[in-house]
């Protein structure tokens, strides 16, 4: 039985560094999740078909996130794409002691405080969701259609940088990206660097 | 109103600090980072280049970043504000150290770095003057966690027509500064693309051999930020690295900066552009 289980701990182990920060890829499905929300309830990918979904790393504690939520940059976009019908999912992979690990309670604390307008708030303290995304920064967005197809992947916006001044010069990427597609347009930008903190994965 | 009324009147104003007469801090202690502003020579000679050295003292455990900061995190920018005709050059970047957080990757300094800058002084500037340079920085310094910082940095040299010697302490700490950067080679070589990877040959002589080496990509999002494979057959060094996730387009050419680190406390660096070729597996 130990040695099974040390077995399958391996396989884990090497699938998961084989698929570590493969990234999700254009054009292609976005992997699928079931995650626990701040909210009680749990939010899966698939749950959300029909509809277009925004995923939004977060830290509240890093620089680059406090320059798009003390800006309220983050709210304002939060609030126009949740009610043109977008879910807008913010999740957060930090591990457990990591900083910006946050539980339900201190999630709903930051959600109120913060006037933040997400569908959901949720939690991937294994980083299985990071992992598959390839989330390296936060933030980082992702954009997934209505048929379950990624559109964007990269950076908030194009000026990296932790000064809320930068903010009304940049391009606003998930606008942008959103616009497109509810005009049936092809999205112009489906990529860019993304900037920010390392996410605070484990090990 | 002489000059010096005018000063005071400033100063008194509270715009003494913008003044190029009023005495600024060279050194700033701020979280995690002290910043210092230093020349090499004691004076600046008319028509000659000086070097200056933004000194980073980072607190233990704690790193900033260079050019191409990797995964995450920013590179130190700088903003002079220099008399007429003086210009500098952009930081001399020093070969950086890869650090590695969760799986992912960035590049930077750690303990205390020199970041060297070329100033060039004017022909026409006059001896007996004083020439005052001032720098706002602005770093991100990094634990696991980062703190965004700035800083107004400021020093005052007299201008000479003959030239000085650097203190004992600062020709060393420039010297020391000046072993750090990565050394221009004519080494050939090219890059290619290879499905979701890059394959990059070099071929010299006098290539570094694999102990302690790593390499580094001075543009943004050409190589994965990981760990390369190195391979040496004979006089060639084969790298083996991943595509980054945010690779656009193969650049035309490819400047890789090569560093090697010996458990013994030997240390090298090397620069090097190679042309970026289309390969069979090109996408």
């Amino acid at each position: 039985m130990f040695q099974r289980t040390s077995l399958f701990s391996a396989l884990v182990a090497m699938t998961l560094s084989a698929s570590a920060f493969a990234s999700a890829e254009i054009g292609k499905p976005a992997p699928d999740f079931n995650l626990a929300g701040a909210d009680g309830s749990n939010h899966s990918l698939a749950g959300y078909k029909g509809k277009t979904v925004v995923l939004e790393w977060n830290n509240p504690e890093c620089p680059f996130v406090r320059k798009h939520y003390d800006s309220g940059n983050m709210q304002k976009q939060q609030a126009a794409a949740t009610a043109a019908g977008v879910i807008w999912l913010t999740i957060n992979s930090a591990a457990a002691g990591k900083q910006g690990r946050l539980d339900a309670k201190s999630a709903n604390a930051y959600i109120a405080e913060s006037a933040a307008k997400q569908t959901a708030y949720l939690f991937d303290p294994q980083g299985i969701v990071g992992h598959a995304y390839g989330a390296k920064t936060t933030p980082h967005l992702y954009v997934v259609d209505k048929d379950g197809i990624l559109r964007y992947a990269g950076g908030i916006d194009s000026v990296a940088s932790t000064d809320p001044g930068d903010i009304a010069a940049a391009i606003q990427y998930v606008p942008q990206v959103l616009a497109e597609l509810a005009a049936g347009k092809t999205v112009s930008t489906t990529r860019s660097e993304p900037y920010g903190c390392s996410v605070k994965y484990g090990g | 109103m002489n000059l010096r009324s005018i000063v005071s009147v400033l100063t008194a104003l509270g715009l003494g600090s913008s003044m190029a007469f009023a005495q600024a801090d060279a050194t700033v202690q701020a979280d995690h980072l002290a910043v210092e502003l230093i020349s090499e020579s004691p004076v600046l000679v008319p028509g000659q280049t000086a070097w200056l050295g933004l000194v980073l003292r980072h607190a233990p455990h704690w790193h900033s970043y260079w050019i191409n900061p990797g995964d995450s995190g920013l590179p130190t920018r700088l903003s002079w504000t220099l008399p007429d005709g003086y210009s500098v050059d952009a930081i001399a970047w020093p070969a950086p150290t890869r650090f590695e957080v969760g799986g992912l990757y960035n590049f930077g300094y750690a303990g205390e770095q020199l970041l060297p800058i070329a100033l060039h002084v004017p022909a026409s500037a006059m001896p007996g003057a004083r020439a005052a340079l001032a720098v706002e920085v602005k770093w991100l310094v990094c634990r696991e966690e980062c703190i965004p910082g700035k800083a107004s940095l400021d020093i005052e040299l007299p201008v000479s027509s003959v030239a000085a010697a650097p203190t004992a302490a600062h020709r060393e700490r420039f010297e020391a500064a000046r072993h750090a950067l990565p050394v221009a080679t004519s080494w050939s070589g090219s890059a290619r693309l290879a499905g979701d990877r890059i394959a990059i040959r070099l071929d010299a002589v006098d290539l570094p051999s694999t102990e302690g080496l790593d390499v580094f990509a001075v543009e943004r999002r050409i190589l994965d930020n990981g760990p390369v494979t190195v391979r040496r057959e004979g006089d060639t060094l084969l790298i083996d690295v991943a595509k980054n996730d945010y690779f656009e387009q193969a650049p035309a050419a490819l400047d890789l900066v090569l560093t090697r680190r010996m458990t013994n406390g030997g240390a090298g660096a090397w620069q090097v552009r190679v042309p970026f070729v289309a390969g069979p597996h090109n996408e």
